[in-house]
């Protein structure tokens, strides 16, 4: 199976206006024929949330990548994926926590959320603290997702970072993936027009022009193409987010 | 290649909403200084930056509570979306039922995050603005330990202002963990500016975290 991904993050409204830098950051790589990606959010509330969302999805990515390459990874059995990747964010979480305290700082000050992918033909697995949306979505249509989770408001939610973090990390198999299957992670800022009304899928008259012409795009093309349709003035109308999107199609 | 994906439908799905119940002193003193026709102005500023701003225009539900009067509290139309708010024309005079008014905001609160829910309406913390030049005529006591409390569970996010200096501090910031502001002046149109950009504020907070607040210096006296 072979991988295309495409990534784009643009900074929304809110952190452009006060000079701030884009929170959301995001990560990928492709290790023999298994896709890794993963999408962090930055809490607005957090001083260090920048910081903290690069670190945990660059770290993330790297210590699965590391794993897979080592063995380790059990590909094919979706039931293990909860407890190694619990291993994986605990260890990445106590590296940042070493980092916060070197810097007389909290976990608290590096808050971000984390949503990402471990995906082969045979099996994978979402993984995902927090909000925003991971969405695999079938040649047919037919689509696997992975909610946000927010508690009772839309503008709060759960951080890698929390003490309680293990409560919240939900992990979604995915039994196998298919040639024309596409996976999608994306912070809340992009979620809003990428995420169909019912939350059932992605937005069809969004997903289905933008996957026609990655299809025949390179990376670097693709990705310039991403990050100007994230940028559209459209956009800014509809969320003062920060708003990343990771694309993977497979063939 | 071009790198301009065509023909690419960009549109909110999201149904987001940020309650925000006014809770206005009508009383007699309002009259001084013309504070009552300022507070007028700056609820039509209010409505012209809400309805500037598409964002805000969109997710915005917005309830205005009067009290004056013979301890009267009046609900000023029913919750509006920001894109329909009309301003009402509040006139001043008589009595301060803040505590009235402020156990009505809560109710008020409560019954509109029902609807949302029923109708599966996602929303933002609640907001409760409370501006006053005084202090209450009715009993306060319980009313401003629930809103304390209410806001300690998350319920919603309280803002007590006081205007001018006969403005009782210490009791309005009874009503809210974070205590009362001053404003500066009679500078009721920054404040209403500043609380249109509250509204549409990316306000995540952490759970059992404060919730931030876009800086407040363009109306708010900064207490020394």
């Amino acid at each position: 199976m072979k991988w295309k991904v495409f990534f784009a993050c643009a900074a929304g409204k809110y952190h452009l206006a006060s000079n701030a830098p884009c929170q959301d950051a995001g990560q990928y790589t492709v290790v023999d024929d298994v896709l890794i990606g993963v999408v962090c959010d930055g809490a607005g509330s957090a001083s260090e949330g920048q910081f903290g969302s690069d670190f945990v999805a660059k770290r993330v990515a790297a210590l699965i990548s590391d794993s897979i390459k080592s063995g380790q990874f059990a590909k094919s059995a979706p039931a293990d994926c909860r407890a190694y990747l619990f291993a994986i964010v605990e260890q990445a979480r106590s590296e940042l926590d070493e980092i916060a305290a070197a810097r007389r700082l909290t976990l608290r000050d590096f808050a971000c959320t984390l949503v990402g992918c471990v995906a082969s033909r045979d099996a994978g697995c979402f993984f995902h603290i927090g909000d925003g949306f991971a969405i695999y979505m079938k040649e047919d249509g037919e689509s696997v997702l992975s909610q946000p989770e927010n508690g009772e408001y839309s503008d709060q939610t759960y951080f890698v970072t929390d003490d309680s973090w293990s409560e919240h990390l939900r992990v979604t198999p995915l039994s196998e993936i298919n040639r024309g299957g596409i996976i999608g992670l994306m912070s809340d800022g992009t979620s809003p027009f990428a995420v169909n009304r019912p939350k059932t899928g992605f937005y069809r008259p969004f997903i289905d022009p933008v996957v026609n012409f990655l299809k025949d795009a390179t990376e670097e093309n693709g990705n310039q193409a991403l990050k100007h349709m994230l940028e559209d003035e459209k956009t800014y109308q509809i969320t003062s987010d920060d708003k990343t999107l990771l694309l993977a199609l497979a063939s | 290649m071009s790198n301009i994906i065509p023909d690419v439908a960009l549109i909110d799905n999201s149904d987001e909403r940020a309650p925000l119940v006014l809770v206005l002193d009508c009383s007699g003193s309002m009259l001084d200084d013309n504070k009552i026709g300022l507070l007028n102005d700056g609820l039509k500023t209010l409505e012209k930056e809400l309805k500037a701003d598409p964002i805000a225009a969109r997710c915005g539900r917005v309830l205005v509570i009067s009290f004056g009067g013979d301890n009267d509290v009046e609900l000023m139309g029913d919750w509006t979306d920001a894109m329909d708010f009309t301003p009402p024309d509040l006139k001043a005079g008589g009595m301060t039922p803040m505590g009235a008014a402020m156990r009505c905001a809560l109710d008020e609160i409560e019954s509109q995050k029902s609807q949302m829910r029923s109708a599966g309406v996602s929303y933002k913390r609640p907001i409760i603005m409370l501006l006053s030049d005084g202090e209450p005529t009715d009993d306060w006591q319980q009313v401003a330990a629930d809103c304390k409390s209410a806001e300690a569970q998350h319920k919603v996010n309280v803002m007590a202002i006081g205007i001018g200096d006969q403005a009782n501090r210490d009791i309005l910031g009874a009503f809210s963990n974070k205590g009362a502001l001053n404003m500066k002046g009679l500078k009721f149109k920054e404040l209403f500016i500043w609380l249109s950009r509250s509204i549409q504020a990316v306000s995540r907070a952490a759970t059992g975290g404060t919730v931030q607040l876009n800086p407040v210096d363009s109306w708010a006296q900064i207490q020394t």
